[in-house]
């Protein structure tokens, strides 16, 4: 073989999986729906993600749907249930299980999205390593009004500060940032929310006169920007954007008293109409270029374990080593079983003290 | 065919989309009822009475039902009280204003009630209007909470149901007959009684048909209740929303959905036999 022939051969060879990748990706056409968190979420998501997968895959055209709360997405896969119009869904995981107990959602492997074998494991375990992973890390955070609050917030414990009487937006349980506040207090009272939450009620029975709002509306961040409270609680992804969207007006803190994660989840629907498609999608989502692309722009923690997240990003997550350290392991799925517990202790003994 | 008969096939397209998009959802609203939730919240297919019996033997159920009665009557009486003497003027004036502060009157109908819950926000709030010009008037040293609570609920919901209330009041003030006051008037009855003996027996009427439509229309009021209320203020409409939308318990959602109509269902019954006593 003359020296041409055996480059040729070569570059033919290296060539191969990308071709090879390259006729597969043109194989996959046709339309999905992804229903996903509205707002800044889905601007956000749109430009480092979908606009990105549509790129690597022009046949496919993706129909971002804003769907609202996690619950009302269960709504839409529910009613759809014999005729799925929905392909893709990303939402919290406390209810992405009950579609998996439901037969909602459909398994997939890792033959079928390569992606998932580089996840850090917690990331499968929470689809019971069949269903839908774990796509993006939050946690809650207090946001605070960094412009007028002296001296500024500094731990969980300074919710009780007198200054700040009136002026707080607490969300409360059902809602989920009510329920991490509560296995977050328990444990800087010394308790095990696993255990107990009789801790975490009696500290926050003294909170409940400094609360204005137990239900900030439309949410802790605006109250705060519009001057209604100096202190909320929120999610770190969103209270980074806004952050720097308001020049550092909003101050973010990750308590040293420590957090926990809120999950979310992406799901294939069972039934999808275009299944290759909406695995095509899926694995891009966990893929390292998209979780790095949405880390960087929203400041949620990636699940992908390969991935490498530009420093200052990373450090504004909750994905560094010692913000993680700091972190108080939740299972969300346990706690969904005890919720409505929980929900009756805040409204009977917390915000019955709080004065009607 | 008879006339009546004739007649009653008028009533079939009203009838059909009326079981179309009232009915079959009532239905399969009573169908959800009966199945049941697991542990973690998932629906399981069933015909099972335990979500009725959870949802009967909560004493938060007869909380619920208490608070929104309570609330509900408050914001009605509260309602007829401000707009019984706007709908006597409008009713009675002759001035060519009339048509205008008719509009005035009924404009906040027109306005989305999300805008104008934020407009209570912005009047009630610790930095709104009303506090300002109290702190600033030296009458209180801390904002005045009037929002966030049981009291701005209240406001919100009066004001809410005011144009329904002076519309219903115009509407069923047909039998106030002003020779019947000019009599009592000429009988030597001063203005006062004239009212309490000759008016406001006339507009009973009217002011029994305003307090039953404000009265049911307060009962499922939902925004004015969620974002007044700073989730101090529990009531049947906001529990369902939340256990439909927030822990996606729809069995339970439909039971206490069901409830709230068997319930305003009964009032009406109640109020509907009272009615015809007192007439």
């Amino acid at each position: 073989m003359t020296e041409f022939g055996r480059r040729t051969v070569l570059a033919g060879l290296l060539a191969a999986p990308a071709l090879r990748r390259a006729s597969a990706q043109a194989n996959i056409q046709g339309t999905i729906n992804l229903v996903a968190y509205a707002g800044i979420f889905q601007d956000n998501y749109t430009r480092t993600v979908v606009e990105p997968f549509k790129r690597r895959f022009p046949g496919v055209q993706v129909n971002y749907v804003p769907g609202g709360t996690s619950a009302q997405m269960l709504g839409t896969v529910r009613a759809q249930a014999r005729d799925p119009q929905v392909d893709v869904v990303l939402m919290d995981v406390t209810t992405s299980h009950i579609a998996n107990l439901e037969g909602l959602f459909d398994e997939i492997t890792p033959a079928e999205a390569p992606s998932l074998a580089e996840l850090d494991p917690a990331a499968r375990a929470v689809g019971l390593d069949k269903f839908g992973p774990a796509v993006t890390y939050d946690h809650l955070v207090l946001v605070y009004d960094a412009r007028d609050l002296r001296p500024p917030l500094a731990t969980l414990a300074d919710l009780w500060r007198p200054d700040l009487r009136g002026l707080l937006a607490i969300s409360a349980p059902p809602n989920i940032q009510g329920l991490a506040l509560t296995a977050m207090v328990e444990k800087m009272e010394g308790g095990d929310y696993t255990r107990s939450v009789d801790k975490a009620i009696a500290k926050l029975r003294t909170l409940a006169p400094s609360v204005q709002t137990f239900e900030p509306n439309p949410d802790g961040y605006s109250l705060i920007l519009n001057g209604v409270v100096r202190v909320a609680t929120g999610w770190n992804a969103r209270a980074q954007l806004y952050s720097d969207e308001t020049n550092g007006r909003l101050g973010v803190l990750l308590p040293p008293e420590g957090s926990v994660f809120q999950i979310n989840t992406i799901n294939l629907v069972k039934g999808s109409k275009n299944r290759p498609a909406a695995l095509a999608f899926l694995n891009y989502a966990l893929s390292q270029e998209a979780q790095k692309a949405f880390t960087e722009r929203m400041f949620y923690a990636p699940t992908n374990a390969a991935v490498r997240i530009e420093p200052a990003a990373l450090a504004r997550t909750a994905a560094t080593p010692a913000n993680r350290a700091r972190m108080i392991p939740v299972d969300w799925v346990g706690i969904a079983g005890i919720r409505d517990q929980w929900n009756n202790r805040w409204r009977r003994e917390i915000i019955a003290a709080s004065g009607r | 065919m008879k006339a009546p008969a004739r007649i009653a096939w008028l009533a079939l397209p009203a009838g059909a989309v009326l079981a179309f998009v009232y009915v079959y959802p009532m239905l399969d609203l009573g169908r959800m009822s009966f199945n049941r939730t697991g542990p973690t919240g998932a629906m399981v297919p069933d015909w099972s009475l335990a979500i009725w019996r959870e949802l009967l033997a909560d004493p938060f159920t007869l909380e619920l039902t208490w608070n929104s009665i309570v609330l509900s009557a408050v914001a009605t009486t509260g309602a007829l009280l401000l707009a019984y003497p706007l709908a006597l003027f409008l009713f009675r004036t002759d001035s060519r204003w009339r048509g205008l502060i008719a509009a005035i009157a009924i404009t906040p109908m027109l306005v989305n009630g999300v805008a104008r819950v934020f407009g209570w926000l912005a009047i009630l709030g610790d930095r709104g209007l009303v506090n300002s010009i109290l702190l600033s008037a030296g009458l209180v040293d801390q904002p005045v909470r009037l929002v966030y609570n049981w009291t701005g609920v209240a406001i919100g919901l009066t004001e809410s149901l005011m144009p329904y209330m002076i519309l219903a009041l115009m509407a069923g003030f047909g039998r106030l007959d002003r020779t019947l006051e000019e009599a009592a008037a000429s009988l030597g009855a001063p203005p006062w009684r004239r009212f309490m003996r000759v008016t406001l027996p006339l507009s009973l009427p009217a002011i029994v048909l305003g307090w039953l439509l404000c009265f049911v229309l307060a009962m499922s009021a939902y925004i004015t209740p969620k974002l007044l209320g700073g989730g101090r203020v529990f009531l049947l409409a906001t529990e369902i929303f939340e256990l439909a939308v927030t822990n996606v318990n729809w069995p339970m959602a439909a039971a206490l959905a069901l409830y709230t109509l068997i319930l305003l269902l009964l009032f009406l019954a109640a109020y509907g036999a009272l009615a015809r006593r007192a007439a």
